[in-house]
């Protein structure tokens, strides 16, 4: 029994080795390495889909927790990918180092690896830790250019995420006080699935408080509004792989964190956390789609759709009937496809354009040709076109919301998108008109082209024809979740 | 804990901070020592000596060393005045205290008392934060908040398994390394640690 030990020694064993060889070998040595991940934490997976948790030592593995691994291991795979072509251009323009490289990509590892330790932790107050060494490792990531700009972003990002993440360690402990006080000093009282069983009998007033922090605490980190301000600048400061994962995977992690709570939450006081999760969704909702409307800075524009999404997700789980969350599980997982793509494309954009500035960016379709479809394509998927897949999403959390009898919820959602819809096609599409300023060279290589293609074959294929062992498993997935709730 | 943590608030100097910070993580270790010998968790006196040796002693000592390198004067750039800064603790710990009125009720320790100071000293660390312009302010304000933290967790459910224990304290004692880290590139590339500079990320 070493299957969990596996998924996580891998990039560990990666970054190790990245860190002793040349930063062209290191950046191969992250592809291995991401693929390796993601077939090694297969069987695991599997196991999970078919309802057995694999639990032992330290680690506790069930389906919900599988299909964040599954989701972080593709994004991860995709993001290693496009690192090369992206760094490597970077390197030729001086703006980085072979050794910056090399670092980058040790780096990058340890990221993917604390990101797969968050969903394979038995105890909530080591997931604490886990979600505290993400923020941690990342800031190296956030600042890596070392630029006055992305200096500050990393100042925000480590500064909120951390006031953050200590609010809702003291959440966790008041769960922890009223656990042990049911299980007298036990131990295990912080275990996920002992809690789970124990949530019946813990203190209703206690764990609610708890909730509130552990809803600011690790809604900060998943960029609910309003505590979200650390997100736009980390995101659009970083470089373009690290923030297709940090939109894709980091956010996933909070959220994760935050349903477990959730699960707990409503079995003692009913209706308190959905009621919390819903609000926090529609604000967060309404504050993205205006900044969406008035946003310059395309990677600050993508960065405010991540909070969207977040919301949408919330609201989901907030509704808490099974299509519902059958929505917003699926919607993980279109956001998580969709947005790195749109990311990349942006990248491409950026690299060469040398701005992010979208008034600035004019005639993309004659320029780049490729770039300027995969950004389209993206950005259709994206806002909830259909046949791409967060249109499923979309439209079955409001056919849940309407099932469930909240139609002010599902209005409300509706208008939101609507007016997502209109910045972003707006922001976007003058992009690829006009004549272009100057002289625009199109980044080319397979490696940078085939993680988009792949992530658009993806999004399009959930879609159109989701495969039925999916829909079982996600299926299976919300009826768990909702039979505790 | 909660009077070293207004003194904290009202300091105007940077080491007068510090040395109020170490303070205050003495008193949690002392606290530490008397709830372990009065219930007879022995995992608490582990967890006494592991504050003493990083928050009393290495985390001051880390950034003692960083705000020398720093150079940026001994000013902690607080926006409010002595007696505002005191005013606003001070009602930050009455909200603390209604807050947690409902709770300690059901809580059955030794130290009922200390769930709404360990309120109070993260609310003033907060506050501490947002006020005090100076990076290491910051810095220091969190860790405060941290203090309060540890401080409800032993007075509510005496201390958390060992393991995670040892794993957040390991975590403080990164966060702190990496922000110091952090301030130097920053003081480097703005030529001031004064916090109000990073203005320049907005729409």
């Amino acid at each position: 029994m070493m299957d969990v030990e596996i998924i996580l020694l891998i990039p560990l064993a990666a970054a190790l080795l990245s860190a002793v060889s040349p930063s062209r070998v290191a950046a191969a040595l992250s592809m291995v390495g991401s693929a390796a991940v993601l077939i090694a934490s297969l069987p695991v997976c599997i196991t999970a889909f078919d309802g057995a948790v694999t639990a032992y030592g330290i680690w506790y593995v069930d389906g919900l927790s599988s299909l964040f691994i599954l989701i972080t291991g593709i994004v991860g795979l995709m993001s290693a990918l496009y690192s090369y072509g992206y760094l490597k251009r970077d390197e030729e323009e001086g703006e980085v180092g072979s050794k910056d490289v090399r670092q980058y990509h040790v780096v990058f590892n340890l990221f993917v690896a604390s990101m797969l330790l968050v969903f394979v932790l038995k105890s909530v107050g080591a997931m604490w830790i886990a979600i505290e060494l993400t923020t941690l490792v990342s800031a190296f990531l956030v600042g890596f250019y070392r630029r006055d700009k992305a200096l500050e972003a990393t100042w925000k990002y480590l500064m909120i995420c951390s006031v953050g993440i200590t609010l809702g360690l003291f959440g966790i402990t008041l769960v922890y006080a009223s656990s042990s006080d049911v299980m007298e000093g036990a131990s295990g009282a912080l275990d996920w699935s002992v809690l789970f069983e124990a949530a019946e009998s813990l203190d209703p007033m206690l764990i609610k408080m708890a909730f509130i922090f552990i809803i600011i605490g690790f809604g900060t980190k998943m960029g609910l509004v309003p505590m979200h301000t650390w997100l736009p600048d980390a995101h659009s400061q970083s470089p373009t792989p690290i923030s297709a994962m940090l939109s894709a995977a980091l956010l996933n992690c909070a959220l994760y964190a935050i349903l477990r709570f959730q699960m707990i939450t409503e079995i003692s006081a009913p209706g308190f956390a959905s009621a919390l999760m819903i609000g926090f969704g529609l604000l967060s909702l309404a504050v993205a789609g205006a900044f969406i409307l008035i946003s310059k800075d395309i990677k600050r524009m993508l960065a405010y759709s991540s909070i969207e999404h977040m919301g949408i997700i919330a609201i989901g789980f907030g509704i808490g009937t099974p299509l519902a969350v059958f929505g917003a599980l699926f919607h993980i997982i279109a956001h998580s496809l969709t947005k790195p793509l749109v990311f990349f494309a942006a990248g491409n954009v950026i690299q060469g354009y040398g701005t992010q500035e979208m008034n600035e960016v004019r005639g993309l379709r004659k320029t780049m040709p490729m770039t300027s479809l995969m950004l389209g394509a993206g950005t259709l998927a994206i806002v909830g076109l259909p046949p791409f897949s967060v249109f499923i999403g979309e439209i079955t959390i409001l056919g849940g919301a309407v099932d469930a009898g909240m139609y002010h919820v599902a209005l409300l959602t509706a208008v939101f998108i609507i007016l997502v819809f209109a910045g972003f096609t707006r922001n976007i599409f003058s992009m690829m008109h006009g004549e272009p300023k100057g002289e625009v060279k199109e980044p080319k290589g397979m490696l940078r082209a085939l993680p988009m293609v792949m992530l658009l074959l993806m999004t399009v294929l959930f879609g159109l024809f989701m495969p039925e062992s999916v829909k079982d498993v996600l299926w299976s997935i919300a009826e768990w979740f909702t039979g505790a709730i | 804990m909660l009077l070293l943590s207004m003194l904290a608030m009202t300091s105007t100097r940077m080491t007068q901070l510090l040395t109020a910070f170490a303070v205050q993580s003495l008193f949690l270790t002392i606290l530490a020592f008397v709830v372990a010998d009065y219930t007879g968790h022995s995992e608490l006196f582990i967890m006494g000596g592991i504050t003493f040796a990083v928050k009393v002693i290495g985390i001051p000592l880390v950034l003692r060393r960083t705000v020398a390198r720093l150079h940026t004067g001994k000013e902690v750039g607080s926006s409010l005045g002595i007696p505002g800064c005191l005013l606003m603790s001070a009602m930050l710990i009455i909200v603390a205290y209604l807050v947690t009125e409902p709770l300690v009720v059901t809580v059955e320790t030794v130290t009922r008392n200390c769930l709404a100071m360990s309120m109070s000293v993260i609310l003033i660390g907060l506050f501490m934060m947002v006020t005090h312009k100076k990076a290491m302010t910051g810095v220091v304000g969190l860790l405060m908040m941290e203090n309060g933290l540890f401080l409800g967790v032993m007075s509510v459910s005496y201390g958390m398994p060992l393991v995670v224990e040892l794993g957040i304290f390991f975590d403080v004692l990164m966060i702190v390394v990496i922000l110091g880290l952090f301030a130097l590139r920053i003081s480097k590339a703005f030529d001031s640690i004064d916090v109000s500079v990073l203005r320049r990320l907005k729409e």
